[in-house]
């Protein structure tokens, strides 16, 4: 019965003990949440340095006895009284904030917080790698492709100079035949003679293959004469290999954040070099490739990220080159389709939260595999793919009224006061499409 | 000989055929066959196209050096003629910190020594809430923030955003546990940036940034910017808490 007793004590003070640990660390969690994670990460520098076993850190590099809990309540008071928190007081320019009201349990709570927090080295980069896998097996492959026809090509070549040689062999052998036979050897027959002859005899053959030629030769011409001023798939390549997918799509920033001068300019644009820093001053990258790419960003912006991480004022244009080439006599308006028009960024760009690659000019066919885009024919960024669409297209809800400057209103009201039947005939499918409004004036694109 | 001759020729024929053949793969890098190429290359300058070859001359002066700069310190975009718009649209009044020079760049900013956070608390809204643009207001606000805070700050504002969500960021603090900041600072944080978060300025005006200081106050309040049946605001415009500043 004691046994019993006092089994049941110590399980009880055993629990007790646990859950006080518990509740110790949930504390810690959520104290650091609300008071430090703004400034400061377990195992990243950020606006403060990381925070990792940082009591051992300056026990071990000399700080005095219990002037960690001092510097979180006034650092000032600290860095007056140690000399290493005054060290410590140097490491950024910006100041870290007083909290008198932390008591030293509770700075011990979110300190044991941080120190039990794993390095987040390996679970982290998982994902990260996982995707850089893909772009990886993604270059292999075509690598692959375009060496398998180099051994193609190879092959045919090799093939050819036997077929000659062998054929070479033959007609030696067969003068040498008729020379031992005694019989008169025609030695003056070319080889072009010869053929003469042979395809003479054979001639319905050689006519059927002759029209096959020659029927195969026009159909490529004019399929190549198709593909002039045809840029699907064109793909430069970049001063950095920017990943969509993982901005867009895994992140979820929004185009426009970006490309901000999408909704009020003729061009989307292209990021300045801070937006880009507004987030890869912390970002730096989980596995080695990204982290290369992201120090072509540093060293664009002239950010130094030892340490606390500083701008130097050394900075270094980022040339990008144009992906979406149109012709110069041709006038293309972002705004216009993306505010008046309200046309998504994937009808003409793709989803490019799936793309892993640097942008590249979509081909129509996988344009059209995306949900919610008009299914057009002709090759993207041709005539025929603008004039299409603007067919197709219905004239967005909010494009005749004051919402969006009432862009079509004045049309609208020309066709309500002279010709109802014109307006009728709009009508008569049940919508009014971009081109019953002029969207196929010449002067709309060409002027 | 002349047989040998004859097989040295047809090797040459192959291999210039081959060399047509090869020249037909794809290249990712090459936009493809041009109709006019002069139409395509006009010397009108075109944004983001390099003109340092045109029509086969090269031109280093002109060559592409860099993409993308932002407007010159001190830029007013037009914005009409009216002039309360205008007056909104001159330049921010009050400059960076000198500390901001090493931490957010600012580059090419005129930096100063006083605490200019710190006076901001005094700054005003001058975007006007009342019962006919509050919803307009709020409108544009929610645009603004998806396209232009979200991914950190969370849909709610909790700080808790897709990028956070991700593991990619951390350390983004939460409005609703926030104590109350002046619209000032607000402005002023947007604009120049605050701790790991990076300004603004360049990309959203200022008539934009005051939007989102309306929108970011619903976080705080779910009433703010309501107004009732007689046109009255539910909530008074919420109170700069002098003493809970965070910064």
């Amino acid at each position: 019965m004691f046994i019993y007793l006092r089994n049941w004590c110590f399980s009880a003070l055993t629990f007790v003990f646990l859950a006080g640990t518990f509740t110790a660390q949930a504390q810690g969690d959520a104290l650091f949440k609300a008071k430090c994670a703004s400034c400061h990460q377990p195992h990243k520098n950020g606006t403060g340095p990381k925070l990792f076993k940082v009591r051992q850190k300056w026990a071990d590099e000399g700080a005095k006895d219990g002037s960690i809990y001092q510097w979180v309540n006034n650092w000032q008071n600290a860095a007056a009284t140690d000399p290493y928190a005054k060290k410590v007081s140097t490491w950024a320019p910006s100041a870290m904030q007083a909290f008198p009201e932390l008591k030293k349990e509770d700075v011990d709570a979110i300190l044991d917080w941080v120190d039990a927090q794993p390095e987040p080295g390996a679970a982290g980069a998982d994902g990260a790698a996982g995707a850089a896998g893909d772009a990886t097996t993604d270059s292999l492959a075509t690598e692959e492709e375009s060496s398998m026809g180099w051994v193609w090509l190879l092959m045919g070549v090799i093939f050819f100079i036997i077929i000659i040689a062998v054929g070479g062999v033959r007609r030696q052998l067969k003068f040498a035949a008729a020379d031992d036979a005694g019989e008169e050897v025609n030695e003056g027959l070319t080889y072009s003679e010869e053929f003469r002859t042979w395809a003479w005899k054979y001639r319905l053959y050689v006519g059927l293959a002759t029209l096959v030629i020659v029927m195969s030769a026009i159909v490529t011409l004019f399929l190549r004469g198709y593909a002039i001023g045809v840029v699907e798939e064109y793909q430069p390549s970049q001063p950095i290999a920017f990943p969509h997918a993982i901005h867009t799509g895994t992140n979820g920033i929004d185009c426009k954040y970006c490309h901000n001068s999408v909704t009020t300019s003729k061009s989307a644009g292209l990021p300045t070099v801070n937006v880009c820093m507004n987030c890869h001053k912390q970002v730096n990258g989980r596995t080695p490739e990204q982290q290369e790419q992201i120090a072509k960003v540093y060293k664009a912006a002239g950010w130094d990220p030892a340490g606390a991480g500083k701008y130097t004022g050394k900075s270094s244009p980022i040339v990008w080159n144009k992906v979406h080439v149109l012709p110069d006599h041709v006038y293309f308006n972002h705004s216009q389709h993306v505010v008046v028009g309200g046309i998504d960024c994937k009808q003409c760009h793709g989803d490019m939260t799936k793309m892993s690659e640097t942008a590249k000019v979509q081909p129509v066919s996988e344009l059209n595999k995306i949900e919610g885009n008009i299914v057009l024919t002709r090759p993207t960024l041709t005539m025929g793919w603008c004039i299409e669409c603007h067919g197709e297209k219905e004239i967005s809800t909010g494009a005749i009224d004051t919402r969006n400057d009432g862009y079509y209103n004045e049309i609208h009201k020309r066709l309500l006061n002279n010709d109802k039947t014109l307006y009728g005939n709009y009508l008569k499918d049940g919508k009014v499409t971009v081109s019953e409004l002029g969207g196929w004036e010449c002067a709309k694109c060409h002027y | 000989m002349k047989i040998k001759f004859k097989v040295l020729a047809s090797i040459a024929l192959v291999a210039v055929s081959i060399l047509t053949l090869g020249s037909c793969t794809a290249d990712a890098d090459s936009p493809g066959l041009e109709y006019m190429p002069d139409m395509y290359r006009s010397p009108a300058i075109e944004v983001y196209v390099d003109y340092g070859e045109v029509r086969g001359t090269e031109i280093k002066d002109m060559k592409n050096r860099l993409s993308a700069l932002v407007p010159p310190m001190g830029t007013v975009p037009y914005y009409g003629t009216d002039s309360a718009t205008v007056s909104l649209m001159l330049p921010y009044f009050r400059k960076a910190n000198i500390a901001f020079k090493q931490t957010h760049g600012m580059y090419g900013a005129d930096l100063t020594m006083v605490d200019e956070y710190a006076l901001a608390i005094a700054d005003k809204n001058p975007l006007r809430l009342n019962a006919e643009n509050s919803e307009a207001m709020f409108k544009q606000g929610k645009e603004l923030y998806t396209a232009m805070c979200q991914h950190c700050h969370g849909e709610k504002g909790d700080g808790n955003g897709p990028m956070v969500g991700s593991g990619a960021y951390a350390g983004v603090p939460n409005y609703t546990e926030r104590s109350v900041k002046s619209d000032g600072q607000l402005f002023y944080s947007i604009y120049y940036g605050l701790n790991t978060m990076g300004g603004h300025g360049s990309i959203l005006n200022k008539k934009q940034i005051w939007t989102l200081v309306h929108y970011v106050r619903r976080f705080q309040n779910a009433d703010y910017g309501k107004f009732d049946a007689t046109g009255l605001a539910v909530v008074s415009a919420v109170a700069a808490d002098t003493s809970k500043v965070t910064k």
